[in-house]
Parts: structure tokens; C-alpha cells; sequence
């Protein structure tokens, strides 16, 4: 039993989270997000994780082009007491010349690549995206060569959650020529 | 397994606590203790729990005078994760008086906590924290039960003495062996 168990935990709110940023409170390679006031560390990635963000990245840049700007393991400001990292946020293309944290009127699409922390990724952070009004979420997951779709955001969660483990093609509902096939995304073994 | 299993929460250290504290993330009005890496939010002070706190500082303040220092409702420093807020700390009276620095365990005589709703997190959380940090004497004030617990004598981080005092019995804190206390006066 830890002391939260007595009494509650401060919850911080984005403003305390970014005074703390500029008070240099954190380390540069800290691997912290901000979920629902509370401070999380993000778990170290391995080679599977890196490689699929890396690749998503490279693919997704071309395709979106102007029409956009990929924005990779960067925060998305979720008032009042959020602030995730994903691996890839799809932003508008206005944010392109914006000097702001992006905010969630930002986005088209968050996109997670999940290995050890599936579980946290579609329970809590479908959750906090949904509520929050994110139009789309997607979840890789490398190992399983599956992708999980959701969209239909609701107060309470998605209304619509696909997983595909074929070779169907797929596109962000705000920017429907971008398209990815599955087929592309997953190696060789 | 909870989705929350999965990850971890951050765990804050006494300087990160002090960088959060100088950059005003804290209202100056908040009741917050760094435990273990957390923050926790103590809850509001109460009536009884005001008055026993004032109490006591005025019987110790009059009591010790110029032997040592009676710190109310400050901070007692317990890196690297720890900085809690003990109701009464009797710290040894250095030269500087703390000017320079904030207490430490090896600056404590004896911490007390005054417990009416807090008495489980006091005993369950206070006191094996402040045996693990070196704090030679945790006393907690029983509002409820009308006693004194004592808590003293360290054997590898742990106390290994416990008593239960009540108003007919007394008690001389192990670093001021000549400061004998009638528990009633502490209980009054």
C-alpha cells in the first residue's frame, strides 16, 4: 500500500504540466506523457516499434504531402489535464507554421504502434481520445501484423472499432486520398 | 490486468518537488506532501486537529526554549523521494537554525503527528517512512483513542519499540534525556 491509497494524488492540469517543462523539472530524454493529471512514463521502445514508426513516417509524409503535417512522438494538449505523446499524430497542414502544442482541433488522426502496452492503448488512451473528440485513432501492433480502427468518437469511447489483419487498404477518414496497404507495412520474417 | 498495469506512474524527486515549488506550480493555499515519488494531497485541517497542533507548540515552545527548535507544519527533507510535512517536528537547535537548509532526518529529536481522520495513513504510510529515513522518534497523537504512541529505538530501518502511553503515564524523548514529559500535558 503506497500513500495514494489514504489520501488522493495531485492531479496537474496542462498549464502546471508546461510551467514544470519551462522550470526544466524533467530530464530532455525523460519519457513522460500527462494522462489525466497524472505524470506517466512511457515505457522504453524496441526494434519492432521503432522500425514501424519510422516507416509510417516516411510513408505518410509522402502521401499526405501539403495536405498535412506528421507530427512524430510529439504532445497533443488535451485540456485541462492531458497531454499524450503518440508516435504519430496527422495534424492539420495550418500547424505547419504554428509554434503552438498542438491542441486536439489540430488533428485528423493519432496513430499508436503497440507492443508491451496494448492493454493502456485501448482501454485508457481510446478512451481519453474519444472523449476528447480525436476523429480517428489507429493502433499498430508489429508483432500480431494487425491494425485496429477507431473512429465514431463518443463521450464514452468509439462507437466503431475495426481490427484488420489482412491486406485491405486503408485511409484517414479527414484525408481519404492517403492510402496505406497493409501488405506494405508489415516485414518479411 | 488493468490497463494501468501496464505503465507507470512518475515518480518526483525532492529537487524536481523544489523546481516544481519555485516555479509556482502550487497554489500557495495547497496541503500537498511528496511521498515516495507521489504528490498527495492532504485534506483540509479541522478544528480539533488545528487546536491539539497548537497545543502542543506552545506547550514544547515554552517547554524547550533555546534547546531546540519546534518547527510547526514544515517540511522535514527525506531524498531522494521524500518531504513530508510532520504537524510537530523538535529538531536539534544548530548554529544556523535552518536558515541555510531544510531539515533532515539526522536533524530530528522526535516528529509528531496529531491523528483524528489521518490515523491509518500516520501509522501505515508516517511512521515506516520516517523509520526508513533514519528519524530517531515518531510520536502520533491519538485525538480519538486519547493516547500517545510512541514509536523509537531503530534496528535496520524499522522501529523496534512501540508503546501505547495514556494521561497517568510519561515519557522522556531518547535525544533529550533530561526532558521528562507528563503524556497528559500532551493530551490536554
Amino acid at each position: 500500500m503506497g500513500a495514494s491509497d489514504y489520501f488522493p494524488r495531485v492531479l496537474l492540469t496542462v498549464e502546471q504540466y508546461h510551467k514544470m517543462i519551462e522550470a526544466e523539472v524533467f530530464h530532455e530524454d525523460d519519457r513522460i506523457e500527462l494522462i489525466e493529471g497524472e505524470l506517466i512514463v512511457m515505457p522504453p521502445i524496441g526494434g519492432p516499434h521503432i522500425q514501424l514508426v519510422n516507416f509510417l513516417n516516411r510513408i505518410l509524409v509522402e502521401r499526405v504531402g501539403d495536405n498535412g503535417v506528421v507530427s512524430v512522438q510529439n504532445p497533443v494538449a488535451m485540456y485541462p489535464r492531458s497531454e499524450p505523446q503518440p508516435d504519430l499524430v496527422l495534424l492539420h497542414a495550418r500547424c505547419l507554421r504554428s509554434r503552438k502544442v498542438p491542441t486536439v482541433d489540430d488533428v485528423h488522426l493519432i496513430v499508436e504502434v503497440s507492443e508491451s502496452t496494448l492493454a493502456y492503448d485501448r482501454g485508457i488512451k481510446a478512451r481519453l481520445y474519444a472523449k476528447h473528440a480525436i476523429p480517428e485513432f489507429w493502433i499498430f501492433e508489429p508483432t500480431a501484423r494487425a491494425v485496429t480502427l477507431f473512429r465514431d468518437p463518443e463521450t464514452s469511447g468509439y462507437r466503431t472499432i475495426v481490427k484488420l489483419t489482412g491486406d485491405e487498404t486503408i485511409s484517414p477518414l479527414q484525408l481519404p486520398t492517403v492510402k496505406l496497404s497493409l501488405h506494405e507495412l508489415w516485414l518479411e520474417d | 490486468m488493468g490497463a494501468m498495469d501496464t505503465v507507470s506512474r512518475w515518480k518526483i524527486t525532492v529537487d524536481q518537488y523544489h523546481k516544481m515549488g519555485e516555479a509556482g506550480i502550487f497554489r500557495p493555499d495547497e496541503r500537498v506532501e511528496l511521498i515516495e515519488g507521489e504528490l498527495i494531497q492532504m485534506p483540509p485541517i479541522g478544528i480539533e486537529h488545528a487546536y491539539r497542533v497548537n497545543d502542543l507548540n506552545e506547550f514544547f515552545v515554552t517547554q524547550l526554549t533555546g534547546r531546540a527548535i519546534v518547527s510547526v507544519q514544515n517540511c522535514v527533507t527525506l531524498p531522494p523521494r521524500s518531504e513530508p510535512q510532520p504537524d510537530i517536528a523538535i529538531l536539534r537547535r544548530t548554529a544556523q537554525r535552518y536558515r541555510d537548509r531544510l531539515p533532515t532526518s539526522a536533524d530530528v529529536i522526535v516528529l509528531i503527528e496529531v491523528s483524528d481522520s489521518s490515523l491509518r495513513y500516520d501509522r501505515d504510510i508516517k511512521v515506516p517512512l520516517y523509520a526508513a529515513h533514519g528519524v530517531a522518534e515518531t510520536w502520533i497523537v491519538d485525538v480519538n483513542a486519547q493516547q500517545l504512541r510512541v514509536y523509537r529505538k531503530l534496528v535496520s530501518g524499522a522501529y523496534s519499540e512501540t508503546l501505547t502511553l495514556t494521561q497517568d503515564d510519561s515519557i522522556t524523548p531518547t535525544l533529550l534525556p533530561d526532558f521528562k514529559i507528563n503524556v497528559a500535558d500532551l493530551l490536554r
